[in-house]
């Protein structure tokens, strides 16, 4: 029977924040041929990652991978623009390392996207409010404009702004 | 309680020995979204691609659709794959479908690996990802300046310069270093030259301009062209100037600070507050009392306060912590673009031809930023 799937994955990450200085995000990739999690803590204002851990439950890869030691030079990272590349240059470029990297993206993007959820929970519905609502993010955070098909020169949303 | 999930779920199987057929779901608090990928052995190329939203940000983002297609044709295993969805399908069409495309092209790679140990087992010849792709690797075009038509000979420094001090675009990056740019490095100057700007100076990414490049360039546009750096450390990205090391890693700021000190060279913090203002960020309550803590600032000879990729309330918000810090502010652009060149930059009382001029007048201190076009569009 060709369609019995070869290969499979689920990578689920979560947010929370058990008290108003911490937040934690959760990565945890599972697949046909790996089993990792990793957890980072977050301290705000300045959300500087201050604590990270990691297991690699199941590898297909013999990686003599010190986890602890590599995973300990993100520490002391913002979370914020930028922060892929900063982490990639810090950690190591093995098949192992590249997929933690990945997961540690992952966490910092839904720490980004928790505080976006709450400024989208306010976003209206109404067409013409809806344009003046995301034409006023654009004129707050210009790096927004022309940044994906909904925010380009072309959409609606975008009518009467100015390139910044 | 948790205040944000996303769970993504992708499923491979093979159509045939020459296809893989792949099926990603996103599901976070915000977006769902829904991709399915055909993708050919052994080259691992996209073949073709659907997409599809269940649940999104606003009532335009089902225009992100269509552009799915400019990814068909890319090769997982070629170099700069991951930057070119990044670049063309996070920001054409939409960054959570770019997301979900690495994330199904990730395990494609990782099935392809499967089937071919599964191959190896049974005792089927089968293919090797990696020859594969070297067999196929197109020659890597360089980029960067021809520097071969450049005469090599060191070139007469331009003077700039006028009464009312000379103004620079401290920071800017061209196409010729910066893959991120779409600016080329004539059309720069061009436009500099047009809207009246003295100087710009090249800061590529991680990139060292040859002096002999820079004194022939400023010699063949007749316009002020100086060279600095914007190199990215664990603290975020510096404008570093005076300083001629290539550095290809990621370095600890503190470990920049001495080299740079070693060379007696100029350290500016590069929109140190962009993004942390907005989507909510700003709601952390962070102060530009509690900012001027940050480790960073102990390393930095001064701070860009003008930037024009952040939002005002951010440069505001780096003009406070630099005041509170009585660190010296800068304007630059960032262009990216042609057009963006001169949106920001910095008056010199002085005149400046060189490299190390420009180090002297950043030590001097005598300088300000300004919202050049703005200037400049109210004379108008």
């Amino acid at each position: 029977m060709t369609d019995i799937l070869c290969f499979s994955r689920n990578n689920a990450t979560t947010v929370e924040q058990p008290d108003e200085q911490t937040m934690v995000s959760s990565c945890c990739l599972q697949d046909t041929l790996t089993d990792l999690r990793l957890v980072i803590h977050v301290k705000t204002p300045h959300l500087e990652i201050t604590n990270i851990a990691g297991e690699i439950r199941r590898s297909s890869e013999p990686e003599d991978l010190r986890i602890h030691e590599t995973l300990r030079k993100v520490i002391g990272v913002r979370v914020g623009p930028g922060i892929k590349k900063i982490i990639t240059g810090l950690m190591g470029t093995s098949a192992i390392e590249k997929k933690l990297v990945f997961m540690i993206g992952e966490c910092c993007n839904g720490i980004i996207l928790s505080f976006t959820k709450q400024v989208l929970l306010s976003a209206p519905e109404d067409k013409e409010k809806e344009r003046d609502y995301f034409a006023n993010m654009v004129k707050n955070s210009p790096r927004l404009y022309n940044s994906c098909a909904a925010l380009s020169p072309e959409s609606p949303l975008m009518d009467g702004i100015e390139p910044p | 309680m948790l205040t944000f999930s996303r769970n993504k779920l992708v499923s491979i199987y093979r159509k045939d020995d020459r296809i893989l057929l792949v099926r990603g779901i996103l599901e976070d608090d915000i977006y769902g979204m829904e991709m399915d990928i055909s993708i050919s052995m052994p080259d691992l190329e996209i073949v073709s691609i659907q997409g599809k939203w269940t649940r999104m940000e606003n009532s335009e983002c089902p225009r992100a659709v269509p552009f799915l297609q400019e990814a068909v044709g890319f090769r997982l295993l070629e170099d700069g794959f991951r930057q070119r969805v990044k670049k063309i399908v996070g920001r054409k069409s939409c960054r959570h479908f770019a997301n979900i495309l690495l994330e199904c092209c990730d395990a494609a790679e990782d099935a392809a690996e499967v089937i071919r140990a599964e191959g190896e087992k049974e005792g089927k010849g089968t293919f090797t990802l990696q020859n594969s792709l070297e067999e196929e690797k197109e020659a890597v075009i360089a980029t960067g300046p021809d520097k071969d038509d450049l005469d090599r000979s060191m070139a007469k420094p331009v003077k700039g310069g006028s009464a009312e001090g000379l103004v620079i675009d401290l920071h800017v990056h061209t196409s010729e270093a910066s893959p991120c740019s779409s600016a080329p490095l004539g059309d720069l100057v061009t436009k500099a030259r047009r809207i009246g700007l003295d100087g710009i100076c090249l800061t590529d990414h991680n990139h060292v301009w040859d002096p002999r490049t820079l004194a022939e360039l400023r010699e063949r546009h007749d316009f002020l062209i100086l060279g600095g750096n914007e190199i990215a450390t664990d603290q975020g990205d510096m404008l570093v100037f005076g300083f001629d090391e290539d550095i290809n890693e990621i370095m600890r700021l503190d470990k920049l600070k001495k080299k740079v000190v070693k060379t007696g060279g100029f350290i500016i913090a590069a929109h140190p507050f962009r993004g942390f203002l907005t989507f909510g960020i700003g709601q952390l309550g962070l102060t530009p009392e509690k900012a001027m803590e940050r480790p960073l600032f102990k390393h930095v000879d001064a701070v860009e306060v003008l930037n024009s990729k952040v939002s005002d309330k951010e440069n505001r918000f780096s003009s406070q912590v630099a005041e509170g810090l009585d660190l010296p502010g800068t304007g630059g652009s960032d262009a990216h673009e042609v057009e963006e060149v001169g949106v920001y930059a910095t008056r010199f009382s002085g005149v400046i031809t060189n490299e190390e001029e420009l180090v002297e007048a950043l030590k001097g201190g005598n300088y300000s930023p300004l919202a050049f076009r703005a200037e400049i569009g109210a004379k108008e």
